[in-house]
């Protein structure tokens, strides 16, 4: 019985580390378009009036785009080897709380600001950077009390606002599949539909380790 | 010696760029008068001919050989008469962006034309136009038989006043649906009871919002703040709107569709560019960024 648990917990563990790195994929392409620095690729093709008017904007966007893509690598790490490779674990945390805390939450917080899609995306991406930033600090001040049960718990969250990075553009091409919507009505949809289902489902997760 | 051939040799010298200078002095000087006295020669004639006509081109005969292609369609063709002298004839046609000079004569007892384009496209061929009144009606024939499927073809343009303004909006009643382009979708009707799905192909059609009834990028300045919500055909649409007001002849069939629905667009230039004014300029390559990015992004995963 042991046995079969831990091999169905064994492939469960092989799917999902395949899912991500196959989406790893995806945005570390997305990140790369945005190499070598330019101030009018990509995403900022859309984004002049930010970048000409406000000489701060680009370089926290970069250290948006950049900073982010090693939070989302650590955090699985750290998340996935959670039991076994403490080193391994250590190291990673360390690296998902430290770009999360100093860069990627806080510059998300500043972009969201001005995030396209009106009010509704901007007020949806400060929450979304704000949560992000308090779920990673919390986590952080647990272990470093030694509790292990809460910390896991924040992280757990912490890593589920992270992964909203992914599950946006997941369902920016689906409803964009489905419905052929203006570009920015999709837009104010992803930008709650990509971090609330993922908070509810994690937060539903909890309750029933908790039981 | 020495000196007196040096001073000989420098004074041919002189001598010879004076002449030399005298000479082109004097071309410059006869140029203007061999063209007055070839204008005295060859008066332009019929004045009141010179104009811009417009209208349907159409194959001849149904060729029933059972293709159809491009070049069955019935197209909207444009004659420029730019000038006609007592022996000649200039102007140029335009068909979907291709714009063609053309050479010819007009018989003045049957007010009727012979135009012939360059012949150095296989597209080429005369036209045989009678003016009645303010339309131009006749046939074209292609010169390179072999080369064209259809050989002969039918024109009925009426005359047609070309301004540009600024204020030209398309027409209210434009169809805003793009039947020149199309994506199949497989729809599914469900599953069977021997759990096969049942599915049948439609075709999507892409279709423009208001916007491009309202947004006029010739007189306004655009802001990316106007531009982010709407979708890649409309910004198309906004965007071609500038070089349709020039008279500009498209190629692709997409926005004759919507322009041709509008009596202000007479096509008369395969290039305009150099119309544009700056803000149109401007607003033009801020479209395209945004067009660009509409189709590098609409539907990927990314933002």
């Amino acid at each position: 019985m042991l046995g079969f648990i831990r091999s169905r917990n064994f492939i469960l563990k092989i799917i999902v580390a395949i899912v991500f790195i196959y989406f790893f994929g995806l945005m570390l392409r997305i990140t790369l378009d945005y190499v070598p620095i330019s101030s009018n690729v990509s995403f900022l093709m859309i984004k002049q009036t930010e970048v000409t008017s406000r000489p701060e904007y680009l370089p926290i966007f970069y250290a948006h785009v950049y900073s982010s893509i090693f939070a989302l690598m650590a955090g699985f790490i750290a998340v996935f080897f959670d039991k076994n490779l403490k080193y391994l674990h250590q190291f990673s945390g360390r690296v998902y709380v430290f770009t999360t805390l100093l860069f990627s939450s806080l510059s998300g917080i500043y972009i969201g600001v001005f995030a396209n899609g009106g009010w509704i995306a901007k007020v949806s991406f400060v929450i979304l950077g704000i949560l992000w930033f308090y779920t990673t600090y919390r986590s952080f001040t647990e272990i470093r009390k030694r509790n292990i049960q809460q910390h896991k718990f924040w992280m757990w969250r912490s890593y589920a606002l992270a992964l909203s990075a992914i599950t946006l553009r997941m369902w920016k091409v689906i409803l964009v599949y489905l419905f052929h919507p203006n570009p920015m009505d999709v837009y104010q949809i992803i930008a709650w539909l990509g971090w609330v289902p993922n908070f509810l489902l994690v937060d539903y997760l909890i309750k029933k380790q908790k039981r | 010696m020495k000196h007196l051939n040096l001073i000989f040799a420098s004074l041919i010298f002189s001598v010879a760029l004076i002449s030399c200078k005298k000479e082109k002095t004097e071309i410059a000087g006869t140029k203007p008068q061999k063209d007055s006295l070839a204008a005295n020669q060859n008066p332009e004639v019929h004045k009141e001919m010179y104009g811009i006509y417009y209208g349907y081109f159409s194959p001849e005969d149904n060729l029933n050989d059972g293709e159809y292609t491009e070049e069955d369609m019935v197209k909207k063709i444009s004659i420029k008469i730019n000038k006609i002298t007592k022996d000649s004839v200039y102007g140029q046609s335009v068909l979907n962006g291709n714009q063609r000079t053309f050479r010819g004569v007009l018989n003045e007892n049957t007010n009727s034309f012979v135009l012939d384009e360059p012949g150095d496209d296989k597209t080429d061929g005369r036209f045989d136009v009678k003016m009645k009144g303010d339309s131009l009606v006749g046939s074209w024939t292609a010169f390179n038989q072999s080369a064209v499927r259809v050989k002969h073809k039918t024109l009925k343009l009426e005359k047609k006043e070309f301004v540009y303004n600024p204020n030209f909006m398309l027409d209210k009643d434009t169809d805003v649906v793009d039947w020149t382009s199309h994506k199949t979708k497989k729809v599914s009707y469900g599953k069977n009871d021997d759990g096969t799905e049942e599915s049948y192909e439609t075709d999507q059609q892409r279709y423009a919002t208001d916007a491009i009834f309202k947004i006029n990028a010739s007189k306004q300045k655009l802001t990316e703040k106007d531009l982010k919500n709407l979708p890649k055909l409309d910004m198309e649409i906004i965007k071609n709107a500038i070089f349709a007001r020039h008279g500009y002849s498209f190629k692709k069939e997409t926005f004759r569709q919507f322009f041709n629905q509008s009596a202000w667009y007479v096509p008369v230039s395969n290039n305009v560019d150099a119309e544009l004014s700056p803000l149109e300029k401007e607003n033009a390559a801020l479209l395209n960024r945004f067009i660009k990015y509409a189709e590098d992004h609409y539907d990927t995963f990314g933002r």
